[in-house]
């Protein structure tokens, strides 16, 4: 098995009508060896921008020390926060920084810009932005989860409508992964016209084998 | 005498040599026999082309036939060459045999041929067999991703498995039978290479019912076991994949014996194979009594293959758990994983953390 799969993990962001929804599984494996159910994959850099880091566990924890630290010297330097844009542009840049002893984490990064856009993109362990209109995977379950959300996603879509699809993609993904499941996260923000940002965690009820 | 000059004897070899080997010829200040000169830079010019062979020059003889398995017409040389070649090779090829065999010989030979053993060269290219046969067998290892079980309690046998087939980290089916009714009173227990695991249980069923036919009596487990351990025995190093438990019940009472494609054969009274294997023999030997009941003995094999699937990524699925007793086996039940873990660990409502409420009106 390789590097990429030895604690095994699954993530997917959808955009739907000024809102986007990034979900994840909640296993922590060494190989096949389940050590927890309840790991944490999808952190957040400030109110409206979220990542989730898929791949090697440790890396996936340092990056995302390391990116808050660069976002909080941001934050002082600017007096704003990030956008998602230039967000995506630093993670591209550190990864390549390290391109010949890489972070074996692949990223997945959704947020909402200017005039509340929803703005999603993954990478590669290198850097390779691969920015998308749709919904982007990462990580074990990947391909299952491409086949998912291709035949389940709908452009355009309400935010309830967004978590029952988002939720059902994932679920569907990882019960044909050994190494990802044990439960699924999906977290869930739009930008409401009157009241600020509105965000929903929910901890999805999956398979546990 | 005519002086010749000896400048290139390898051009006058393709040509027609025009003195005599015996002739003294003289190169410089060394005089030889012409044929000590012819030899010298034959063996020169072969050791730049070491595929020509020698006995080109001196005995024409035939070239050796390549390596073929195949198939003569004449029946009588094709059994001979396969008997030579069995006991070379030590298999015990008598599970592969055609059933024409058994049939006398006054049936059509063209029906004989409509059985016969498929034949093929070998491919193009192969020079080394042997490697090429190790190389194969590593590309199908199997890691025996799965959790069985099964234990030998007062009131018989209690067999166990889960359901999942994985490739990888691909899970290629939910639903697999790892439990397999060789006959109405034994069961076999599938771990590693799910062919291998099935052709070979169902070749035991033929080979027990042939003992049956014969000896007008069942065969033991014991008996089983054994013929089955000798196969695996007789392919080991071959690749074969097989993690297995005989467990029936006999004249001499339950029997239980772990047969491996080692060709290991153990008999004992709790055994568990497979990835999962450690978390289940955590629960079973806490729990195990030998004087249980028989809806013990079924909670206990399903909580262990539960909490396999729990911790193991490569088990899952089904939990099937099989009782076998004096009059033969019977399928207990079959749960799916997920709803058992629902059931032993009902959710909790947690408490929420940070709720956000409505500043109380001042």
């Amino acid at each position: 098995m390789s590097i990429f799969e030895y604690n095994g993990s699954a993530l997917v962001a959808m955009v739907g009508k000024n809102c986007f929804a990034i979900a994840s599984d909640r296993r922590l494996g060494v190989q096949l060896q389940t050590v927890a159910t309840d790991f944490q994959r999808v952190f957040k850099i400030h109110d409206r921008l979220y990542i989730g880091l898929s791949g090697l566990a440790t890396d996936a924890q340092t990056m995302y020390q390391k990116l808050v630290f660069r976002h909080k010297l941001y934050q002082l330097r600017e007096e704003r926060d990030m956008k998602p844009q230039t967000f995506a542009s630093l993670v591209s840049a550190l990864l390549y920084e390290k391109r010949f002893g890489p972070f074996f984490c692949q990223p997945v990064i959704a947020g909402l810009g200017d005039n509340d856009e929803p703005f999603i993109c993954t990478m590669d362990c290198l850097g390779a932005k691969e920015l998308a209109k749709d919904f982007v995977v990462s990580g074990t379950a990947s391909e299952s989860l491409y086949g998912a959300c291709e035949s389940m996603y709908k452009p355009d879509m309400e935010p309830e409508e967004l978590f029952e699809t988002i939720s059902q993609a994932l679920l569907s993904s990882v019960d044909r992964d050994c190494l990802s499941g044990w439960g699924g996260y999906v977290l869930l923000v739009y930008a409401a016209l009157l009241t600020p940002t509105e965000v929903q965690e929910k901890i999805l009820k999956g398979r546990m084998d | 005498m005519k002086k010749m000059k000896v400048i290139s004897p390898i051009l006058m070899e393709v040509s027609w040599v025009p003195c005599s080997p015996l002739r003294r010829v003289r190169i410089g200040p060394i005089k030889v026999r012409y044929r000590m000169l012819l030899l010298v830079f034959r063996l020169s010019f072969l050791s730049f082309f070491p595929s020509l062979s020698l006995s080109q020059h001196f005995a024409p003889t035939r070239t050796k036939p390549h390596h073929r398995i195949s198939v003569s017409l004449n029946l009588k040389q094709r059994k001979q060459r396969e008997e030579k070649r069995r006991m070379m090779m030590k298999l015990d090829t008598s599970g592969l045999e055609s059933f024409s065999a058994a049939v006398p010989s006054a049936m059509a030979t063209a029906e004989d041929q409509l059985f016969a053993p498929p034949s093929f060269d070998l491919p193009a290219g192969c020079a080394d067999f042997d490697k090429f046969q190790m190389e194969a067998k590593q590309t199908l290892k199997h890691a025996k991703g799965t959790t069985t079980l099964a234990f030998i309690f007062n009131q018989g046998v209690i067999v166990a498995a889960d359901s999942r087939a994985s490739m990888g980290g691909y899970i290629s089916s939910q639903s697999v039978k790892k439990i397999i009714e060789i006959n109405p009173y034994m069961l076999g227990t599938m771990a590693g290479g799910a062919a291998d695991c099935q052709f070979w249980h169902r070749n035991l069923g033929i080979k027990c019912r042939l003992h049956e036919l014969a000896n007008k009596r069942r065969i033991s487990v014991t008996g089983a076991s054994k013929l089955l351990a000798n196969i695996l025995y007789s392919y080991r190093g071959m690749g074969l994949s097989i993690g297995t438990m005989i467990a029936g019940w006999d004249e001499k009472g339950p029997g239980l014996y772990y047969v491996d494609s080692e060709g290991g054969r153990l008999k004992g009274n709790r055994f568990s194979v497979g990835s999962g294997s450690p978390y289940a023999y955590g629960v079973l030997d806490n729990g195990y009594r030998p004087d249980m009941t028989v809806d013990e003995a079924h909670e206990l094999a399903r909580r262990a293959i539960y909490h396999a699937t729990f911790r193991d990524g490569a088990s899952g699925g089904v939990v099937s758990v099989y009782h076998v007793g004096p009059n033969g086996w019977k399928k207990l039940s079959g749960d799916d994983v997920s709803e058992l873990h629902y059931k032993y660990y009902p959710v909790q409502p947690t408490p929420v953390e940070h709720e956000m409420v409505d500043a109380p009106p001042a």
